[in-house]
């Protein structure tokens, strides 16, 4: 019994000690976050207007928490004095050229004071510093810049709603857009300027190919590019193709003169040329001479015809067809083997 | 009743002191109360949570969730609900205990027997009730804001020490001081109407029944009135 009792003792002491510690610490942490332990040293801060703040509203150093927010003082009609309880953790870097303005936890948020480095060098603040202010956007500006916001709206809505109707009055812009034919012709348009644009695509490519195989050395023109062996030779046929054309010139001077010799020659002599050229009458005699020869040449073959069948030299005429004959079968079996 | 009270304060610092028996009564009605007062406490944190998500999804300030919960547990919520739970347990508990012991005459026998009844079941008990809630009331105020913790994560994400930094953060001594305070007269009041409603208990077994249930109305409506009460002086002392 009486060790159940100590039990009973020991769970109801754990029970209120674990309710009890939660209390202090609850306490602790709030009292923490509202600087009541822990050392901090004053700064001041005047504004002309606060706008709300409440002593106990946070205050921030660059966004960090560094303090709460102590006595508030009318100093007089335009200034209003506010005590800033900051960490002495903050001490160091908190500057005497610091701005100090009025802001908002959120937008429906409680009043913070923010205080802000300033860029330009200064001195580590002092207890009880005065710091600068800076006047803080507070609802009623804000309200006023909302009100500026709100009247270049209306304006641009009425220049919405006279540009639409506008639109809506102008018939060659229905007409435009009812116009079914122009539709399918600008489908069209636009398919073949996909097909166009495909195809410069590809052409694009296919330069590119070349460009980069001529580069690259591969084909004539990379080789005219790249090699420079070939090049040496294409630059010494250049060289040759123009002592050519320099030595094709001057045989063409020769050539000129020589046949301006010989027409002069012609022209002057009493050669068969000149004769041919310039007697009508050869022309006609050669003519003759040439059907002469020719009827001498028919009569010598009938000679002929008739000395192969003459007894005495028929059998000449024999052996030479023999001989014939076999050198034509020789070739023939070569050929066949 | 007023006569019952007087005699409790004229009897609570008078010795002898039972000691033990109020060692045993804070057992039974603060460490015997903490499984009940803990799951109510955990479910109304996550509830609360779950409940309030949309409204405040709809302004936009889902962020405020943690702030907006922690402070209707801790100023209202948490000590208003502890105690009504607590009188719905301890108060009948008490009416109907001291109710029968009175029907079966065992508080005249120990009037007999030369020990102060008042003293030994009355003043043990009101004082119990009265220390047992606040720490009742802090315990679940902790387990409250767990579950609120975790109600917070069943749609979103906020680690454990953030939410618990945002809701120190917008605590102040007034909202938890008043509200701690007010839960010593949430169990006095308890105490003392399960008490004296069973001290005074009367017609048998019937009698029994009726001072049980009075006790749970009565106490329970005083948590109300109390309550009430305590706003208005806490507001009045500028501690809202």
């Amino acid at each position: 019994m009486r060790k159940k009792t100590t039990v009973q003792n020991i769970t109801l002491g754990v029970f209120v000690t674990a309710g009890l510690v939660i209390l202090v610490v609850s306490l602790y942490l709030v009292g923490k976050n509202q600087n009541m332990f822990g050392s901090s040293f004053h700064l001041r801060a005047r504004f002309r207007n606060i706008s709300g703040l409440q002593a106990g509203n946070n205050v921030r150093f660059s966004g960090i928490q560094a303090g709460t927010v102590g006595k508030i003082t009318v100093i007089d009609d335009t200034s209003i004095e506010v005590d800033l309880l900051v960490n002495e953790e903050m001490k160091p870097f908190i500057r005497d050229n610091s701005l100090v303005s009025i802001g908002n936890e959120g937008l429906m948020g409680n009043k913070v004071v923010n205080i802000t480095p300033s860029r330009l060098p200064g001195n580590p603040a002092r207890d009880n510093s005065l710091l600068h202010t800076k006047p803080d956007v507070n609802t009623d500006q804000m309200m006023e810049a909302f009100s500026t916001v709100g009247d270049n709206v209306e304006i641009i809505s009425g220049g919405l709603v006279s540009t639409v109707n506008r639109i809506n009055e102008s018939n060659a812009l229905w007409h435009i857009l009812n116009d079914t034919v122009m539709t399918q012709e600008l489908h069209l348009a636009v398919i073949n300027l996909r097909i166009a644009s495909g195809n410069i695509n590809q052409l694009t490519l296919a330069l590119s190919d070349v460009v980069k195989d001529a580069q690259a050395g591969k084909g004539a023109a990379g080789a005219i590019i790249a090699d420079t062996a070939v090049a040496g030779d294409l630059r010494a046929a250049m060289a040759n193709v123009r002592n050519m054309s320099e030595q094709s010139a001057v045989l063409l001077r020769h050539l000129d003169s020589l046949v301006g010799t010989i027409q002069n020659n012609i022209d002057k002599g009493d050669g068969l040329a000149h004769a041919m050229l310039h007697d009508s009458s050869m022309t006609g005699r050669v003519s003759r001479s040439l059907l002469q020869v020719e009827n001498g040449t028919a009569s010598f073959n009938e000679a002929m015809t008739a000395l192969k069948h003459n007894v005495l030299l028929r059998g000449y005429f024999r052996k030479v067809e023999k001989r014939k004959k076999g050198s034509g079968q020789r070739d023939s079996s070569l050929i066949a083997n | 009743m007023s006569r019952f009270v007087f005699r409790y304060f004229s009897e609570v610092f008078r010795p002898r002191y039972e000691v033990g028996q109020f060692i045993r009564q804070c057992y039974v009605i603060g460490y015997l109360s903490l499984p009940l007062i803990g799951i109510t406490g955990f479910i109304m944190g996550l509830v609360l949570t779950m409940q309030l998500r949309p409204s405040l999804m709809s302004y936009g300030v889902e962020a405020q969730l943690p702030v907006m919960v922690s402070l209707a547990i801790v100023r209202e919520i948490g000590p208003v609900i502890t105690a009504l739970i607590f009188a719905g347990k301890i108060s009948s508990g008490i009416g109907a205990e001291l109710g029968s012991m009175k029907v079966t005459e065992q508080i005249d026998a120990m009037e007999v027997s030369g020990t102060n009844p008042f003293k030994y079941l009355v003043v043990t008990r009101v004082l119990a009730t009265t220390l047992m809630l606040p720490v009742l009331t802090i315990l679940s105020d902790a387990i409250s804001m767990y579950g609120s913790y975790l109600g917070v994560n069943i749609k979103g994400h906020t680690s454990l020490q953030l939410y618990f930094i945002q809701v120190f953060q917008t605590l102040h001594f007034g909202d938890i001081l008043p509200a701690t305070i007010k839960t010593v007269f949430f169990g006095f009041a308890i105490g003392m109407i399960g008490c004296y409603k069973g001290y005074n208990s009367s017609k048998g077994t019937e009698g029994v029944g009726r001072s049980a249930n009075a006790a749970v109305v009565v106490s329970s409506l005083l948590i109300f009135i109390i309550d009430l009460i305590t706003v208005q002086v806490t507001d009045l002392l500028g501690l809202n």
